[in-house]
């Protein structure tokens, strides 16, 4: 096991380079920087320096790291490259568009439709406009494009009201006339992102109805669907573990805690939860990076206060 | 526990070289055996066949010119045959011939020596004085470069430090040392510029610093712009004029140069506080037709200065515009501006700098002893592990390879964090495309010939396939020190080759081997008993692991006469080892150790082919 191997690292450290480590094929780069999707480049580039405070080669010269040196030089790298990526709007906007997951989980945590966004325009535009696509319509040519295009603006004018099955109609019919349509296959994948995260959002509540029933084995399977469906429904995977853990399940408990913080990294009571369940487990190290990661957000919290003495000392 | 192993910082200067350290928690320059902090990077050969360094070589310059040299630090790591080079040797007293790869031989005697040969000399001049303050051997060191210094010029003086005997732990930038002088110990947090106008390059840096991260965020410079252009641009004036009048051309007298040199830097370093000052040199030349010897008399102002030096001055200014543009910051956006460097001295460049960046230059920096500082706090920082400082560096220049048409396809922009590595996807240009060529180039141009080539290698045994089908990863890596090394590989059938990108205008492996090799006994003699202490103590753990290996292998083989054989010869070896870790003699011990290294191999290879 890589824990043991013995070199001059500690074992928090150690853990934290392994967890890193495992990350770095991910495309998520806010992830791997530990931001929330969609951070400012200001954001990212305090992020970056946080980061290299701890994964620098530089902090470990001539140490000996045994297996961890290739792993915190590709962390590094890594971090390196996802500094410049998204703390350059150019290089940012590209990336984004390849990722589309990416984007739409920086939507829904900034809350903003953007890109969906018609700009402001002069009536006499819109006219002129209006006018320049009916005559290029009738042509017998452009009568393919035309209807694609048709049920492309009708597809967003759901997704502006957020009604994502009928936006997937459309989008449906469009693919049927021309499948290779590049802006209709791009959509599709940002509405069925959207309607996970609708999905999500009532799965949770249904999930809440039926807790109040006293129905804890369908509030679980909801609850799960809720997380399955948005991976950032916080709300979701932090009652999915209460949840587990009422039931004796603190293994699985842990996964969903663990989950919650990664979607809600600045929440503290979800950290002190996560930081007891792993406790619980015996995973100590683990354990006191988080406590210590939630003192350090928030040392007057409550729930701080509350499990300090308990959890103190590891 | 015994002391720390002392390690120091050293500013390798065009004209001034410092040597500091970090003792009792602070950085403090350590002054020469001479009795000064800054040492002239001068070396000349005197009469008597003697190697002069410093101080005393510079005191003798005018009287051998041809010997003499200086400002060696502009030549290091360069091609003799590019165009900048070209243009330096005209106004050169020294003679300076081309090596075998393009690179550039300085002659004194009738010897060559290549550059980082002559830095190196200048290196172990400042190690001995290092050695004199600490009353040790001191061997780890850090050198400052110029930030905008390409791989080459980094590579080479990374060998300067080897010969000099010192292992060089990390190359940092110049302004980035700066910066960490001016950090240390305070807590800072803000964006910062350093301004530094040394000897023969300019530099300048914007940076970040916060909790103990110094954080680069653009770089740029150049490497022909400095003290020593400003001293020609007065030489220029002072021969065009003396010409004019006499019809004598005094730069083809290698003497009257070295003197005008002289006169032109006192003149330059005098106008910083004085509005005007004479220029006196007596008997600079004899008309060949016979006569009355000639004297140049001559006054300078310091208007007259400044309008000689006017166009230096506004190439700085441009550099910083670009660079802060590139950093996305306003001068307003700036917490400091920093100076360093002995340039930043003349008040027309502070004027320039400060109505440039509308505020004053930070105060509490020494221009000349900052960068060694910094050097000393980066070494600390490396090797102390209570140390909070973290450097991110960037890349000077842009990294690419030369594709198809003569053009570049940039893998790592300019002001990329290091370290950090990159990898592309190519496919072959023609059908049946059996070899690839890969040229890695640095520079801003599209163009690829307009590049510094780095290095070139060729990646052979393709497979037989029609044009874009082959495809071919290459992967650039640049190091914390930023040196580069690039690698490429067949996807097919997974063939590598890779380089550490050697200078093509500096040393090879050989060449360095060689000349490591033809100083090894000068080196020996100053370590050899430090060195025998620790080979025993790895023959010692050699002969406990071929004891520990001897009952297993004996196992394993047991009667057969292989093993017997072998056997016999490792109770030999061990024997002789025994004899050997007595008699401290360092060749019986490293011969000893090269013996028993074979034994454990071939011990290990038997248990493993008979499956233990």
């Amino acid at each position: 096991m890589a824990v043991e191997e013995k070199v001059d690292l500690d074992d928090v450290r150690k853990e934290e380079i392994l967890a890193l480590d495992a990350k770095v094929a991910s495309n998520n780069l806010f992830e791997f920087l530990g931001v929330p999707s969609g951070a400012s480049a200001d954001e990212v580039r305090a992020a970056f320096r946080e980061a290299s405070r701890k994964f620098h080669p530089d902090k470990y010269f001539g140490k000996n790291l045994g297996s961890f040196r290739g792993k915190l030089d590709r962390i590094f790298k890594r971090l390196v490259e996802a500094n410049q990526t998204l703390s350059d709007p150019e290089k940012r906007e590209v990336y984004l568009a390849a990722n589309p997951f990416v984007r739409a989980a920086a939507r829904a945590t900034t809350n903003t439709n953007a890109a969906f966004k018609p700009e402001a325009r002069t009536e006499t535009e819109e006219a002129r406009d209006s006018e320049r696509r009916q005559r290029l319509a009738r042509h017998p040519y452009l009568a393919k494009a035309t209807k694609v295009q048709e049920y492309l603006s009708k597809a967003k004018e759901h997704v502006g009201r957020q009604e994502y099955s009928q936006a997937v109609t459309h989008l449906n019919n469009a693919a049927q006339i021309d499948p290779l349509h590049a802006e209709v296959k791009a959509m599709m994948i940002e509405v069925r992102k959207g309607a996970d995260l609708v999905r999500s959002e009532s799965s949770f509540k249904h999930a809440l109805e039926a807790l109040n029933r006293g129905d804890e084995e369908l509030a679980l399977q909801a609850l799960k669907t809720a997380v399955n469906a948005n991976p950032l429904n916080f709300k979701a995977a932090h009652k999915t573990s209460m949840l587990l853990e009422r039931r004796g399940d603190a293994r699985e408990a842990a996964s969903f805690a663990l989950k919650a913080v990664e979607a809600a990294p600045r929440n503290v009571e979800f950290r002190v939860h996560l930081a007891r369940l792993l406790g619980e487990a015996g995973m100590k190290a683990m354990a006191k990076k988080h406590f210590d990661e939630a003192v350090r957000i928030d040392p007057d919290h409550p729930e701080v206060k509350k499990h300090g003495k308990k959890l103190w000392p590891f | 526990m015994a002391e720390r192993e002392p390690v120091i910082g050293i500013d390798l200067g065009t004209t001034n070289s410092v040597v500091a350290t970090v003792q009792s928690g602070a950085p403090l320059v350590i002054r020469g055996r001479s009795g000064s902090n800054l040492m002239p990077s001068v070396i000349a050969l005197a009469r008597s066949g003697k190697l002069l360094v410093g101080q005393i070589a510079k005191r003798q310059a005018i009287t051998n010119p041809t010997d003499t040299v200086y400002a060696s630090k502009r030549l290091i790591g360069r091609k003799f045959s590019s165009q900048q080079m070209q243009e330096a040797l005209k106004g050169l007293p020294y003679v300076i011939e081309p090596g075998e790869h393009d690179d550039i031989k300085v002659k004194l005697g009738d010897k060559q020596y290549s550059l980082p040969e002559l830095s190196g000399l200048v290196l172990r001049e400042l190690k001995l004085d290092a050695e004199a303050h600490f009353g040790r051997t001191v061997k780890k060191a850090i050198i400052t470069v110029p930030a905008y210094f390409n791989d080459g010029q980094r590579q080479a003086t990374k060998d300067a430090g080897r010969i000099a005997g010192l292992e060089v732990l990390r190359i940092i930038n110049e302004p980035t040392a700066a910066a960490l002088a001016y950090g240390f110990g305070k807590n800072i947090n803000g964006k910062i510029a350093v301004f530094d106008l040394g000897g023969g390059t300019f530099d300048i840096s914007v940076m970040e610093i916060g909790n103990g991260v110094f954080d680069v965020i653009a770089t740029g410079g150049d490497t022909f712009l400095g003290g020593e252009d400003f001293d020609n641009a007065v030489i220029e004036w002072l021969a065009a004029d003396f010409e004019k009048e006499h019809g004598i051309t005094l730069k083809k007298d290698r003497m009257a140069l070295q003197r005008l040199k002289d006169a032109a830097e006192k003149a330059k370093i005098e106008l910083s506080t004085a509005r005007e000052t004479q220029v006196n040199l007596p008997f600079i030349s004899t008309p060949t037709g016979g006569g009355s010897a000639l004297h140049l008399q001559k006054t300078l102002t310091r208007d007259k200065l400044e309008q000689l030096t006017a166009t230096l001055v506004e190439r700085t200014i441009t550099l910083c515009e670009q660079v802060l543009t590139e950093a996305k910051v306003k001068p307003v956006d700036l917490r400091e501006m920093i100076l360093v460097g002995g340039m930043t001295r003349m008040p027309r460049v502070q004027e320039s700098v400060k109505a440039y960046f509308r505020r004053d230059p930070c105060k509490g920096v020494h221009p000349e002893e900052v960068v060694a500082l910094g050097a000393a706090v980066q070494a600390e920082a490396l090797t102390n592990e209570a140390s909070d400082v973290v450097l991110l560096d960037v890349t000077p220049q842009s990294l690419g390879v030369a594709i198809a048409g003569g053009y570049v396809r940039r893998l790592i922009p300019k002001n990329t964090t290091v370290p950090t590595s990159v990898t592309e996807v190519f496919n072959t240009s023609r059908d049946n495309q059996t070899t690839v060529k890969i040229m890695v180039l640095q520079g801003e141009s599209d163009v690829a010939h307009q590049n510094e080539l780095l290095g070139e290698f060729i990646l052979t045994g393709l497979r037989l396939a029609k044009r874009g089908e082959v495809e071919i990863d290459v992967i650039f890596d640049i190091n914390s020190e930023g040196l580069v090394s690039v690698a490429a590989r067949d996807r097919e059938t997974g063939q590598q080759q890779s380089i550490q990108v050697t200078a093509s205008g500096g040393l090879t492996q050989d060449e360095l081997k060689k000349i490591l090799e033809d100083q090894a006994d000068l080196m020996l003699e100053a370590r050899v008993e430090e060195e025998v202490k620790t080979k025993r103590l790895e023959l010692k753990s050699l002969m406990n692991e071929v004891g520990e290996l001897m009952p297993q292998l004996q196992q394993a083989t047991q009667g057969s006469e292989f093993g017997q054989d072998a056997l016999g010869k490792a109770l030999k070896a061990l024997e002789q080892a025994r004899l050997a870790g007595e008699s401290a003699e360092l060749k019986k011990v490293t011969d000893s150790i090269d013996t028993l290294t074979r034994t454990v191999s071939l011990f290990r290879g038997v248990l493993q082919r008979i499956g233990r």
